[in-house]
């Protein structure tokens, strides 16, 4: 029917085969082992949400509203004693090492219940997603070892990422964009390391953080190639905490201002260097510092959509339990047929939100971060090393530059631009369909309950205010938009230009 | 803009838009911190002043006569600004028409304080809710000449400012149900602690404990549905103009912003998909605004079918309000959803508001089932 060669160009034409089914062509390579840790997780899930969560949802809510400055510590420390900090970091670093595409359901179940408790777990994940996109597998080594330890002493160590600036959100994401923009802060080479100056803002768990994954630039004019990943620890000389910011919702999260005053860093804490230590990378400069944010992005919004999913499924959930034990006009809700409709349309919308950040994280699988860690052979080895080999054998090798240099070479050059566009595009999509899905999911339930879903005990205005964040962090939903654009339509056109009409329009 | 005397409706709109700007938008952010910070009977007290709660009393109670195009453009304009101010007028509103459309003027005048403070002038009301809806948990035992109510009010707006409330009741044995008009600060009467809502913070809720407090019947036994569809005929009309208000509110604040911002080394309004976000606002609040004007236009004329304009009215600029005002916060970005601004309190007050007077998915079925009947 079709001939080896027809088959080939057939599949090669847009859409390319390999954007439309990830799912499809990892089945046979994703290790059941992993398949089954994922059923523990979401089990785990349940019972966190069930002891933890949901009991605290409401009043932590309410205590923010009443002390803005609290800071949710309890709450850090219970996850921290459940071991969601290094649960998913892995076993070569001395943590737990449970396969990453499980952390999306996990955080998926919180978010049912509380997005803000979802992402004092999840946030740390952006930063550990930040310090593995630098391939220092030395620095990783370190830091996620001590996050491990954290839990054993019963003291969290959180990472985060500081990246957004006070007059740089969205330029940040984007290498077109950055050097038009207005970043200012500045790293500088002394001897011995960097000297950080500037400030970040909306840095979510910044104030909780042990370790601070900071992005500066070493030149403000060219910052798409000179770009810094320094880490910063709480109690550092020259850097202190702003303001939480006072947000309409996810309230127990605080949103830190980070403030750097010549803050010094030593060569030893300097995640990457742009200038210098990959400088022989294959790749141009500023195509090198796109596909490091993409290796970032590509899990952080996967994990959006899972917190957008999980919104999405608690204001169904409210709304549906609502609908059965309420009688409207004589009957009750939920034997009304426009009510049924409803309901049927809030359950699609997380059900495509979950399907949307499945896929994402099986081209990260495929393609991107995750890689390595679930290609079979190393997902079985890792899982079943004893860990005295891991400690006293590997692990010496992972402080050796030449690990960190093999890495790099691996994930860095190794991986082809389709590749990265493949999971950067996904992730974009699955950003703003879940995030959409959440603010939609709560819209509806709060047409469905009427003045009872007003009521803060009630839940679902909580979800609704929680879940606007998610159309605006981490890319907003129209940066999204355009980067899908960019990673997988564009590349079809060769006059597409992307992020240009702006500058043109400006002029 | 949309009273049929224009000179009365420049002198409206310049004293609320003063108003507006002098005492809502430096403390925005305080008075809608309420309940966790004091309630702004100031500022409420100065609004009573002005009259602003009388606006649908006839002339000689210091009213503007029973037109409904002076209340929408008080409300839409306060919107603008903060429309916790305009969810009291539109409940003390409501509770007004429901005394006029059931027992006329003198049920008003007997009512109305003169020179009464604002917690005296206002009457409490659930306005949130359409009472035929749902299965009232409010009982009404008559003893002699009175009645005596049992059983409880969820969200009885305004229950804890205000110094009376009118509480649907049925009546025990009769079909239907019936108003009641009662003195909150009489025996037999427990307000919850104010509810933690969504929105319209400053514009207070409370579930009220009935156990035996005495109301005075208002209009007929077992008529109270009759009264609240005649009410809220009127009165979706000020809902569509408190959804047009909020949204324009937002649609200013996102313009001026996008001014500002720069993004990829330009003025964020410069972007053409940010332009496009403002133009769907921009559209919307026209569409709003026009739906408003007609709404009243149609209802002061008396024209035929003017209740089911007013309806779409509600409905559709409600809905718009809940999109616009999503939209407001997505160009702010970051800052929108900050309580530095005013966007984060027009996303959450739209959403409050669609929800006066009842679900909103049944105002629908309400309105086809309308014009069903009349074929």
């Amino acid at each position: 029917m079709v001939s080896r060669q027809e088959l080939h160009s057939l599949l090669a034409g847009e859409p390319v085969f390999e954007d439309l089914f990830c799912s499809l062509q990892v089945g046979p390579k994703f290790p059941t082992g992993a398949v089954r840790e994922t059923r523990e997780v979401v089990a785990l899930a349940r019972k966190f949400n069930a002891e933890v969560v949901r009991p605290r949802a409401l009043d932590l809510d309410r205590k923010m509203h009443e002390e803005p400055d609290y800071l949710p510590w309890d709450f850090v420390e219970k996850a921290n004693e459940w071991g969601f900090y290094s649960m998913w970091l892995p076993r070569l670093f001395g943590c737990r090492g449970v396969n990453m595409v499980s952390l999306s359901p996990f955080l998926e179940e919180l978010s049912t219940s509380c997005l803000a408790m979802a992402n004092l777990i999840g946030v740390h994940y952006l930063g550990v997603g930040t310090l593995s996109a630098t391939w220092n597998l030395r620095l990783m080594n370190e830091i996620f070892r001590e996050v491990a330890r954290g839990e054993k002493t019963g003291r969290p160590c959180l990472i985060s990422l500081a990246i957004t600036e006070p007059s740089a959100g969205t330029d940040v994401e984007e290498v077109e964009l950055v050097d038009r923009g207005k970043v200012t802060c500045v790293a500088k080479r002394v001897a011995g390391g960097l000297t950080i100056n500037g400030s970040k803002v909306f840095i979510s768990n910044g104030h909780l953080s042990t370790w601070h994954m900071v992005i500066a630039y070493t030149d403000l004019k060219r910052p798409s190639e000179s770009t810094v990943v320094a880490a910063v620890k709480t109690g550092a000389k020259g850097f202190s905490f702003g303001r939480h910011e006072k947000k309409m919702g996810q309230r127990a999260c605080p949103a830190s201002e980070l403030f750097f005053d010549d803050c010094f860093v030593p060569d030893a804490y300097v995640c990457i260097d742009q200038e210098r230590e990959v400088g022989s990378s294959l790749r141009p400069k500023k195509k090198l510092a796109m596909q490091m944010i993409d290796y970032v992005v590509s899990t952080s919004r996967a994990g959006v959509c899972a917190f957008g999913s999980g919104a999405a499924r608690g204001a169904y959930q409210e709304a549906l339990q609502f609908a059965a034990e309420t009688k409207i006009a004589g009957r009750p809700l939920i034997n009304h047929e426009w009510a049924q409709c409803v309901l049927a349309e809030m359950y699609k919308n997380a059900a495509l939100g979950r399907l949307a950040f499945a896929e994402a994280n099986y081209a990260n699988t495929l393609y991107g971060l995750f890689r390595l860690l679930l290609w079979k052979p190393f997902y079985y080895c890792m899982k079943y090393m004893p860990r005295f080999v891991i400690d006293r054998v590997v692990s010496p090798f992972l402080n050796l530059r030449l690990a960190t240099r093999l890495a790099r070479k691996f994930n860095f050059d190794w991986q082809k631009e389709d590749e990265y566009q493949r999971t950067s595009g996904w992730a974009s999509l699955a950003k703003f369909v879940g995030s959409d899905a959440g603010v939609r999911n709560c819209q509806l339930a709060m047409e469905l309950m009427g003045a009872a879903g007003l009521r803060q005990d009630h839940r679902v205005e909580k979800h609704l205010r929680d879940t606007k964040l998610l159309q605006i962090y981490e890319g907003t939903n129209q940066l999204n938009r355009l980067n899908l654009f960019k990673c997988l339509i564009a590349r079809q056109f060769p006059q597409a230009e992307v992020f240009e009409a702006g500058e043109k329009e400006g002029k | 803009m949309m009273a049929a005397n224009e000179n009365e409706s420049l002198l409206l709109g310049e004293t609320v838009r003063l108003f507006a700007s002098r005492e809502l938008v430096k403390n925005r952010e305080t008075n809608d911190a309420y309940p966790f910070a004091p309630f702004w009977d100031e500022i409420v007290e100065k609004a009573c002043g002005l009259g602003f709660f009388n606006t649908l009393l006839p002339e000689e109670l210091g009213g503007m006569g029973r037109e409904i195009t002076p209340l929408c453009q008080l409300i839409k304009t306060l919107s603008e600004t903060d429309a916790s101010l305009a969810g009291i007028i539109f409940t003390n509103s409501l509770a007004q028409e429901l005394l006029f459309v059931a027992g006329g003027e003198p049920a008003l005048r007997d009512a109305f304080h003169e020179r009464a403070s604002a917690r005296q002038a206002l009457i409490a009301c659930p306005s949130f809710i359409n009472p035929g809806e749902i299965e009232l948990a409010a009982e009404a035992r008559r003893g002699g000449e009175a009645y005596r109510l049992y059983g409880k009010q969820d969200y009885l707006v305004l229950g804890n400012v205000a110094s009376r409330a009118l509480i649907p009741a049925v009546i025990a044995g009769q079909p239907g149900y019936s108003y009641f008009l009662v003195e909150l600060s009489g025996a037999g009467v427990a307000a919850s602690a104010p509810i933690f809502s969504l929105g319209l913070h400053a514009c207070p809720a409370v579930d009220l404990r009935l156990d035996g407090i005495e109301g005075r019947l208002v209009g007929l036994e077992g008529k109270g549905q009759e009264y609240f569809t005649q009410s809220a005929d009127r009165l979706m009309a000020a809902l569509a103009a408190l959804a047009a208000g909020i949204m324009a509110g937002s649609l200013r604040e996102a313009l001026e912003y996008a001014r500002q911002r720069f993004q990829g080394g330009t003025e964020i309004i410069n972007w053409p998909e940010v332009r496009m976000i403002l133009a769907n606002m921009a559209v919307e609040v026209k569409i709003a605004e026009m739906a408003v004007t007609q709404a009243c236009q149609e209802a002061d004329a008396g024209r035929s079918d003017w209740p089911l304009g007013c309806r779409a009215a509600a409905i559709h600029a409600a809905e718009l309000a809940v999109r616009a005002t999503t939209d407001g916060i997505q160009v702010l970005g970051g800052v929108g959803y900050m309580k530095d601004f005013g966007q984060e309190k027009r996303y959450r007050d739209a959403q409050q508001v669609q929800a006066l007077l009842g679900l909103a998915p049944l105002k629908k079925m309400d309105f086809i089932a309308s014009m069903i009947a009349k074929g």
